[in-house]
């Protein structure tokens, strides 16, 4: 991607989210929330995380998710754990340690990403 | 002047500015947990897809949001548009107006310049603390500089992680499936979440939409996002009308 551009897309996602903080705090002082949008935007964190985390687990070739045992196998572990401690060091390290460890043994063979 | 947002019983007496500000740093610590890996993975995922130092710190300085900044770069490197690249990184960091407009009482009495910095310094972390703090009926004042003690202090330690992962991330190697850390840190933060029903079945339809086939302009984020947001609401609106009265 063009420098140039990468530039402009830093600048307007910044001033985007710049936007979304200085919204009340520095501009809308008086104004109230309005209930539903309130509560549309307690929803979006959850559904974006989610959004996230599935294409990962479940690689996406072809227009096709795929299932990549050692990435599932690993991100339930991680969700286990997650559950348990609350603790992101735990989540990422354990989660990692699965992968690493099933993708060493012979014959579970994963996607492999460039 | 501006009339106390709330009369909120004082059950704290009021503390100085000096000891406010040092509450805030104090409760940022046990975040720092959390902050200093998140910031780590997020300054290596711009390194990863090939940004150069500069931008990559930029992006931690001007956009300060992680989860934004870590969609973004998921995007730039499939090749999406530009239009498409920011408006999803936009709709990620929505949540901030919420948490702006809950804040926002207790920030009337602060300057401009005040009210700015503390805009910039917004984040999910500074948000929970404050609002505990706030639920907690401490003084608006006490509370704006409790909330600039901690925000900075998560500020500082970001950007000092953010640095730490740009260095570390141009050198790993791919076969070591780092992106899958970035999945992990989500789950991290997505489990806390996952508290009632709503906020599941959001997660749920979001995941699952994620995976349809591909959009065109790689919307399929931005998508799963909106989806999941509506369908929640509209559970919501289901469930809720025959008990709300």
């Amino acid at each position: 991607m063009d420098a140039t551009l990468v530039w402009l897309i830093i600048v307007a996602l910044a001033a985007a989210t710049f936007g979304t903080r200085l919204s009340f705090i520095g501009l809308l002082a008086h104004v109230e929330l309005p209930q539903l949008l309130q509560r549309a935007l307690a929803f979006v964190p959850p559904a974006i995380l989610a959004a996230i985390i599935t294409p990962q687990v479940f690689p996406v070739v072809q227009d096709l998710p795929t299932l990549d045992w050692p990435r599932l196998v690993a991100a339930l572990i991680a969700f286990a754990v997650a559950f348990r401690t609350r603790s992101t060091v735990a989540t990422v390290s354990v989660g990692m340690l699965v992968l690493w460890g099933l993708q060493a043994v012979p014959g579970v063979t994963g996607l492999s990403y460039s | 002047m501006t009339p106390a947002p709330m009369t909120t019983p004082q059950l704290f007496p009021p503390l100085p500015r000096r000891a406010a500000l040092r509450a805030g740093i104090n409760a940022s610590l046990p975040l720092m947990m959390a902050v200093i890996p998140f910031g780590v993975v997020c300054g290596a995922s711009a390194a990863s897809i090939g940004l150069s130092f500069g931008q990559a710190w930029a992006l931690s300085w001007l956009v300060f949001a992680g989860s934004s900044q870590i969609v973004a770069m998921q995007l730039m490197a499939s090749g999406a548009p530009a239009w498409v690249i920011v408006l999803t990184g936009w709709i990620v960091n929505l949540r901030f107006m919420m948490y702006s407009a809950t804040l926002a009482p207790h920030f009337r009495a602060r300057s401009r310049p005040g009210r700015w910095f503390a805009a910039y310094l917004l984040t999910d972390q500074a948000f929970a603390v404050t609002l505990a703090r706030i639920i907690e009926g401490r003084e608006a004042r006490e509370t704006a500089w409790f909330y600039l003690g901690l925000a900075f202090s998560i500020w500082l330690f970001w950007q000092i992680a953010s640095v730490a992962g740009i260095l570390l991330g141009s050198f790993i190697p791919a076969t070591w499936s780092m992106d899958f850390v970035v999945a992990l840190t989500f789950i991290a933060l997505l489990v806390p979440l996952l508290n009632d029903r709503l906020m599941r079945s959001a997660a749920l339809v979001g995941g699952i939409v994620a995976l349809a086939p591909q959009l065109p302009f790689k919307l399929n984020l931005m998508t799963a996002a909106l989806a999941g947001a509506a369908i929640a609401l509209l559970m919501e609106k289901i469930w809720m009308r025959p008990s709300s009265g």
